[in-house]
């Protein structure tokens, strides 16, 4: 009779404390959300599976957990919520005014063997930001990204900052084929370096060009790397990307999260759908990123709806283990007032315990009569701050 | 860092870039090791666990064999091939048991340590197996009638001769490699980074 009380594997519970910890960053981060404008949307938990799979997501076919409705077609789980709001503004959003401006708090479902922190089932909060392609609209994401941590309660943590196009227009300048283009994404996105040299070596490249490519996974630091980028630019795209970067940074200085930015061109992150700016964040001693998001902006198009869009998701569950390796065990339970009472004051009780409730005060009210001392205990075993006993 | 054979090579290349501390030998009965001038901590696990330790981020860098990583199927980034702990890793049978062609093992047993490698291999070739997962002295697997065949790393071939049994296919080549956790390399990026460089002038 094991197999009842076990919940199915990648899933979790969350007890009391857990769940108000859970809560009431939810809470901080709706509201930040809402402070810039986004709004919130609820979409399906499940979706057709063509749905989820439209726009380069096929290679993550297999970790989606599907099912068949009446008719046998096949639904799955959703697995991020990018695709699901793309969506939504592809259609019943369409003709609304752009930019759209969207956020979102939920379950995702991934089915993935035990790794860290990553259940099958997982909290995100994000927004997206659709209709605008310029570099204010991701120098907004960015920030709104850092501000989230903050108003979590993280002080220690760094933003990564890449641009996959970077890379893109160094395989270009190339003329690699394809086939090697997307083995090299795969061995930068892994940081296989290892194995980027190999393919490079066995590429019959100019030294210079074959450096530059062996590079890009260590490309990491602050503005300097931008201008050791622009040197090893020699096509149009790549002198682009570095040119957003350095846009989109001088925006976030205005919104005082400058010193929380570090460049990486290595990152390309492992959606395919990502065609800008990309980032993630990292807290030390977290060994995986903390949120992550950029810019997508042939998505809509997969969906029918040509329009430029970024945003970003951060993982609820990591920001509460970076909270506590950071010291921050707060709980976030208020228990105020413990009422107790005598055996002739059941109704005197029920009506003022309904007094303070509507004065915004937590109360809890005993089950039973109780006397003086024990009504103290429970006060004690529950931890309210105050007692109100009701005297017979 | 990884007991076992990759210990002493390891460690032999880090001091020579002056990553070492002192009592940090193979029969240290300490688990972590620690030079607080240099800002490190060694930690010393089973081979298999290295992998573990670096993708938590409990470790920030870690030595392994390539074999070690693609079997554990770990998300962590891999900085630098070290050259050293060179073996491949193959399919053997009894060579008095030898078919034809590889497709007419399909369906028989194979016994291994590497049983996510060899799964990968063979399902590459639309072959299908029976995988019995070992942890050590694979040859015995065919020798008693436990499997058709071995999945297992060779060196130097002379555990397979003695054995009777004969390579008939190689998977993969291995060798150590340097590994870090993903956050651990952009957050101690410089650190890492120079850690890499000076390696390379030395391997």
């Amino acid at each position: 009779m094991t197999g009842i009380l076990e919940t199915p594997h990648g899933t979790r519970d969350f007890l009391p404390k857990e769940a108000a910890a859970k809560r009431v960053i939810e809470n901080r981060l709706a509201k930040l959300f809402a402070s810039f404008g986004y709004e919130e949307v609820v979409t399906p938990t499940m979706e057709f599976l063509e749905t989820l799979t439209t726009s380069g997501g096929h290679s993550i076919e297999s970790n989606l957990f599907k099912m068949f409705d009446q008719n046998n077609r096949t639904l799955a789980l959703h697995h991020e919520m990018t695709t699901p709001i793309a969506r939504l503004a592809a259609s019943r959003l369409k003709n609304f005014p752009l930019p759209l401006k969207l956020s979102y708090n939920t379950s995702v479902f991934r089915f993935r063997k035990n790794q860290p922190q990553r259940q099958c089932e997982f909290y995100q909060a994000g927004v997206e930001l659709l209709g605008v392609s310029n570099a204010f609209a991701d120098a907004e994401i960015i920030a709104l990204a850092a501000q989230s941590l903050q108003v979590a309660g993280l002080k220690d943590f760094t933003i990564c900052l890449g641009q996959v196009e970077f890379a893109g227009g160094l395989m270009e300048q190339n003329n690699l084929p394809p086939e090697i283009q997307s083995k090299i994404k795969n061995a930068i996105e892994r940081h296989d370096i290892v194995e980027l040299e190999k393919i490079v070596d066995a590429l019959d490249l100019e030294k210079s060009a074959a450096d530059s490519l062996k590079k890009i996974p260590k490309l990491h630091g602050g503005t300097e790397i931008l201008n050791q980028a622009r040197a090893m630019s020699k096509n149009e795209k790549s002198l682009r990307a570095v040119d957003n970067l350095a846009e989109i940074y001088k925006l976030l200085k205005n919104y005082d999260v400058a010193e929380k930015i570090n460049f990486d061109l290595g990152i390309i992150r492992d959606f395919e759908y990502y065609t800008g700016p990309v980032f993630e964040a990292y807290a030390p001693n977290v060994g995986y990123s903390l949120a992550g998001g950029g810019r997508y902006d042939h998505m809509l198009k997969d969906f029918g709806s040509d329009c430029p869009a970024t945003g970003f998701a951060l993982g609820i569950e990591r920001i509460l283990t970076a909270r506590e390796q950071q010291g921050i065990f707060e709980d976030a339970r208020t228990r105020e007032i413990y009422l107790g009472y005598a055996e002739n004051k059941i109704d005197a009780a029920i009506k003022k315990a309904s007094e303070l409730r509507a004065a915004g005060k937590i109360v809890e009210l005993a089950l039973n009569p109780q006397t003086k001392d024990d009504a103290e205990k429970s006060q004690a075993a529950k931890n309210y701050g105050e007692l109100i006993y009701l005297e017979g | 860092m990884p007991k076992g054979k990759l210990f002493g090579l390891s460690t032999e290349l880090l001091k020579k870039i002056g990553w070492t501390a002192e009592g940090l030998h193979e029969k240290s009965r300490k688990l972590i090791i620690t030079n607080d001038e240099a800002r490190l901590k060694f930690i010393i696990t089973k081979t298999a666990d290295v992998t573990a330790y670096v993708e938590y981020g409990a470790a920030d860098v870690g030595i392994i064999g390539k074999d070690v990583i693609v079997e554990s199927g770990v998300d962590v980034y891999e900085l630098l091939d070290l050259g050293f702990g060179k073996c491949h890793l193959m399919m053997a049978v009894p060579k008095n048991k030898k078919r034809p062609r590889l497709e007419d093992y399909s369906h028989t047993r194979v016994a291994t340590k590497f049983p996510r490698i060899a799964e990968n291999f063979f399902a590459g070739r639309g072959m299908q197996m029976e995988y019995i997962k070992l942890n050590g002295s694979i040859e015995l697997g065919p020798i008693v009638g436990l499997s058709e065949s071995i999945v297992d790393i060779v060196e130097t071939g002379t555990t397979l001769r003695e054995n009777n049994l004969e390579e008939i296919v190689s998977i993969m080549d291995s060798t150590a490699r340097l590994i870090a956790n993903r956050v651990s390399y952009r957050l101690k990026f410089e650190r890492i980074n120079n850690l890499v460089t000076d390696l390379k002038t030395v391997l």
